[in-house]
């Protein structure tokens, strides 16, 4: 069962909810901080919606951008429940219908908004139209086909028709000839297939009957069965359902006759899906037709005629929108006046109008060297904040994508929590343990030199380092890092400051040296402050040497491990950044990126992006030059100044 | 007909008819009194007292706006948006200008409004509110901290409760504290006050005002040190007008002890007063209310 609903705003104010069973604010909370800021992707069947998981419930959730509006549905995650997406569609339908002037205006926060009766009504309808039913023909083959794990509706639904009794021909008759009727299950296909939405649509298109060709072609051939005795049925609403249970008639051959009216073909579609279901599902509906005789009728019959006037009058405008756009003078003429505002401002944003800014855009940062993954999630992401949304006076799409680009960017490169080194040394330090910093990174990005550059930096902090040579593979790497000892030791011999290597020599382990580095630094009299661990450059696609690293974490146990990448690498940005966060086993990832060699790639600073974007792991540190004082944290408007530029 | 025409209006107007002489003191009188209330009126309006509410996320900022705002709250979760309210000052309140004003005065209520912007207090999304520190209207900062939630003691997310704060805390001051610096050429900015809103004083873990202050100040002298060792950030040397090198610390040089006496020489004034906005026991919001009272 559902265990609650919630429509929330953006700016935090829960407007309406339904709580069947109390869910902690907690839940909802990390949904919006994981999946609406720090934008991490969820797998999820395509033309579903995604889901989250958290803490043994389900979330699943919808948005209507241009209010500002969040609809979250939670329930437990042992429970199926196939028509979350239909009731999360039709309440953001009915709620930004019914509520539009409300939701426009500056006190939305503080309205009342009574959505219960609404709410019940479409829960209700749901709630008996798919009880007892087989999984529809478009919900089966999209979980059949990519079989993903987390779904096991594919499971379930076929187990419920024989518990119900149902007539097992009827339903196969049904369920193989959709299945053959359609083939690939597109978003678009899966949608009017679903029972619900057969009769949404059936209702919606009641006044004009508008239905192109091929869809009417595909309701048809998805309903192998359409009711022949059609013609003679009133049209009023509450007749309706009645109606299309009283003129069941199986026709075997409806499938031949394609040049039907239309209109009875929209009625034939819940005809149809009446037909295939049981006995027992049918007299759940009388039942519920029964209660309507109560004193409560009149109330329910109003809200279900509101409630469909709205479902109807926003599948109607989907219609004519879609082909108002192929009249000529009407689109010549919104052109000039798009040109107009675009100029002047005001103008609302389509898909249209933003397609070449956004493809602009896109080239521009593929230039500045964000990979072409993070380059097109950005523009994505960009897109779909600004659909609906009206250009400010006197700005145009250009610049308005601008500064929407600039919020995106921003928002990605601002780490989520700070980034002191400093305070988290001496907060370890407190605890008697020494902090433990390590390094990864592919073959001669600058591993050993940024690690110097850290540990030059501690130094003038009055910490005593102890370097770990765990590079064990490339000759000369030890002594390359003894060098680098060496020279800081006379840097900082003057202010006192404290730094030895440890090192075994070529072909040992790594992991070993470093545990054993780590026991050394805790004995040692007086302690080592800081283990630094340099360890050996390996190509991320190289699954012998990426293996090794999950051992490595677990016997030296680093507080911090931080990345080493290159400023001058282009999209393999992308895979190195996933592949190394990957390499620790679970539960275990990289906690920061230090970009070296930023000073060689003058504005083309988009290594940064594609790193961040493809992990959600903040840049920690720049290096920015050859000298052992040239490491720098970042500065995000920097960034993103730079990127726009 | 010309403007010199023996009948043109403006003959008719130097003319001494009676009819002339009636419009032209009409005008005389009636001008002054519309170019006053129309001055008055867009006086009013565009100079409505703005409050800021800022604070890590969780610490109750929705909560607050809305319960001030409607005078009930309701659930919140998470902001991603900022959002305002015009609210009106309850009736017992009488705002700081409005002290000596009569309750049927025309501007007494336009005096008793302001307008209160909740921001986000997400890590990622703190961007909304530095771009508002500089408005015009902005006549104050609430700064809400959860009081049941910075104390050392309690260990592990506590004190990480404590650390956002402060590190948030920081920010702003130092924001404010440049904002001071950078405009000496001028007229410094009117000197800009903080509450630093205690909240969840409901709950019995709550620390008490004073405790929250010395909490914050300590932390945040624990802040400005590492600061001040840190790391040059990338966007220093970058930037064209050298002059901005020099890093800038918070309060005396960054020196010694930081206290929020420090932040009176930069006209920042801070208060730190408790409340809580639900529950049932506890000192409630009127403490803040007076407080905002007073800076209108
Ligand atoms: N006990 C108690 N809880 C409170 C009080 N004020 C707010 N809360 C709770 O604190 C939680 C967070 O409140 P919000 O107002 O959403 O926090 P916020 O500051 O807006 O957080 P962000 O929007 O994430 O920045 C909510 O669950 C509130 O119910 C209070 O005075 N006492
Ligand atoms: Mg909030």
């Amino acid at each position: 069962m559902l265990d609650s609903f919630e429509i929330v705003s953006t700016s935090g104010v829960v407007l309406w909810s339904k709580q069947y069973v109390p869910v902690g604010a907690n839940i909802v909370n990390s949904l919006i901080r994981d999946i609406f800021i720090e934008d991490i992707r969820t797998s999820g069947d395509p033309g579903q919606k995604p889901t989250y998981k958290k803490e043994g419930y389900t979330l699943k959730w919808t948005v209507a951008k241009d209010l500002g509006l969040i609809f979250v549905a939670v329930y437990q995650s042992l429970v199926h429940m196939t028509w979350i997406d239909k009731l999360l569609d039709n309440v953001r339908t009915l709620f930004t219908g019914l509520y539009s002037e409300q939701l426009k205006s500056k006190k939305y926060s503080s309205t009342e908004y009574p959505f219960d009766d609404y709410f019940d009504r479409q829960v209700q309808e749901l709630e008996s139209k798919n009880d007892g039913q087989p999984a529809t023909p478009a919900r089966r083959i999209p979980t059949t086909d990519t079989t993903p794990p987390s779904s096991s509706e594919g499971e379930s639904a076929p187990a419920k028709p024989s518990v119900q009794g149902l007539k097992v021909p009827n339903r196969s008759i049904h369920a193989d000839s959709s299945a053959d009727a359609t083939p690939v299950p597109t978003p678009d296909a899966s949608r009017p297939a679903s029972p619900a939405a057969h009769i949404l649509q059936a209702k919606g298109l009641r006044p004009g009957g508008k239905l192109s060709r091929r869809d009417r072609q595909r309701a048809k051939t998805a309903s192998p069965a359409p009711s022949s005795g059609d013609e003679g049925r009133p049209t009023s609403k509450g007749g309706k359902k009645s109606n299309t249970k009283k003129n069941r008639v199986w026709d075997e051959f409806g499938l031949a006759d394609h040049a039907d009216d239309n209109t009875q073909l929209d009625y034939s579609a819940p005809a149809d899906l009446d037909e295939a279901t049981s006995q027992a599902v049918e007299h759940v509906e009388e039942s519920t037709w029964g209660k309507r005789t109560g004193k409560g009728e009149f109330v329910l019959k109003d809200l279900e005629d509101e409630m469909d006037e709205i479902l109807s009058k926003v599948s109607a405008g989907k219609e004519s929108s879609s082909n108002s756009t192929n009249g000529f003078v009407g689109s010549s003429l919104g052109a000039i006046g798009g040109l107009f505002r675009n100029v002047v401002g005001g103008k609302t944003l389509t898909e249209a109008d933003l397609e070449k800014p956004l493809k602009g855009m896109e080239d521009h940062l593929l230039k500045k060297n964000v990979a072409r993954e993070a380059a097109v999630r950005l523009c994505e992401s960009v897109k779909v904040d600004l659909i609906g949304a009206k250009t400010n006076s006197f700005t145009t799409i250009e610049t308005t994508l601008r500064s929407a680009m600039e919020r995106a960017l921003t928002k990605i490169l601002t780490p989520t929590t700070s980034l002191d080194l400093l305070r988290s040394i001496q907060a370890t330090n407190r605890t008697g343990r020494p902090y433990i910093l390590s390094i990864v990174g592919v073959n001669g990005v600058g591993k050993s030199t940024n690690l110097s550059k850290i540990a030059f930096f501690l130094l003038q902090n009055n910490f005593r380092i102890l370097v770990v040579a765990a590079d064990t593979f490339r000759s000369g790497a030890v002594e390359q890092l003894g060098v680098h000892v060496r020279n800081l030791q006379e840097l900082s011999a003057r202010e006192g400051g404290h730094i030895d290597l440890f090192q075994r020599g070529y072909g040992k382990d790594a992991a070993n040296i470093a545990r054993e580095a780590v026991q050394h630094a805790t004995s040692a009299d007086p302690k080592y402050d800081v283990v630094l661990i340099d360890t050996a450059g390996r190509r991320h696609n190289d699954t012998r040497l990426m293996s090794s690293l999950e051992k490595f974490g677990q016997l030296a146990k680093p507080d911090k491990i931080f990345m080493v990448g290159e400023a001058l690498v282009g999209s393999d940005s992308v895979a190195q950044a996933r592949n190394f966060n990957a390499s620790f086993g679970s539960g275990r990832g990289l906690d920061g990126f230090i970009i070296s060699k930023c000073d060689t790639v003058g504005d083309m600073v988009g290594t940064l992006v594609s790193m961040v974007h493809a992990t959600g792991i903040p840049v920690v540190f720049l290096g920015t030059g050859q000298h052992y004082a040239d490491l720098r944290t970042l500065n995000v408007s920097w960034a993103t100044t730079l990127l726009m530029k | 007909m010309a403007w010199h025409d023996q009948d043109s209006w403006l003959t008719w107007v130097f003319s001494p008819s009676i009819s002339a002489i009636i419009v032209t003191a009409l005008i005389a009188l009636l001008l002054p009194v519309l170019i006053h209330t129309i001055l008055y009126r867009t006086q009013a309006q565009a100079s409505t007292a703005s409050f800021l509410l800022l604070g890590p996320s969780g610490a109750g900022k929705t909560s607050l706006l809305t319960l001030l705002e409607r005078g009930s709250t309701s659930a919140t979760h998470t902001s991603q948006t900022p959002s305002s309210a015009e609210i009106t000052l309850p009736s017992t309140i009488k705002s700081a200008s409005n002290e000596y004003r009569s309750e049927n005065d025309s501007s007494f209520s336009g005096a008793q409004r302001f307008i209160l912007t909740d921001t986000p207090g997400h890590g990622k999304l703190r961007q909304f509110a530095s771009d508002k520190l500089d408005a015009k209207t902005l006549k104050g900062i609430i700064f809400v901290v959860d009081a049941a939630n910075l104390s050392k003691e309690s260990g592990g997310r506590a004190e990480e409760g404590l650390t956002e704060a402060a590190e948030y805390l920081h920010d702003v001051l130092l924001a404010l504290q440049k904002r001071y610096t950078s405009a000496k050429t001028s007229k410094g900015p009117k000197e800009l006050p903080v509450l630093i809103a205690a909240n969840k004083f409901d709950l019995f873990t709550a620390l008490p005002e004073k405790l929250v202050k010395t909490e914050l100040e300590k932390e945040i002298t624990n802040v400005r040190n590492t600061k001040s060792k840190g790391l040059l950030d990338s966007g220093i040397g970058t930037s064209d007008d050298a002059v901005e090198e020099e890093k800038e610390w918070l309060g005396d040089g960054g020196e010694g002890k930081f206290e929020f006496r420090q932040m009176e020489e930069v006209n920042v004034f801070v208060d730190v007063i408790g409340g809580n906005v639900t529950g049932a026991d506890g000192p409630g919001v009127g403490k803040w209310w007076e407080w905002i009272a007073k800076q209108i």
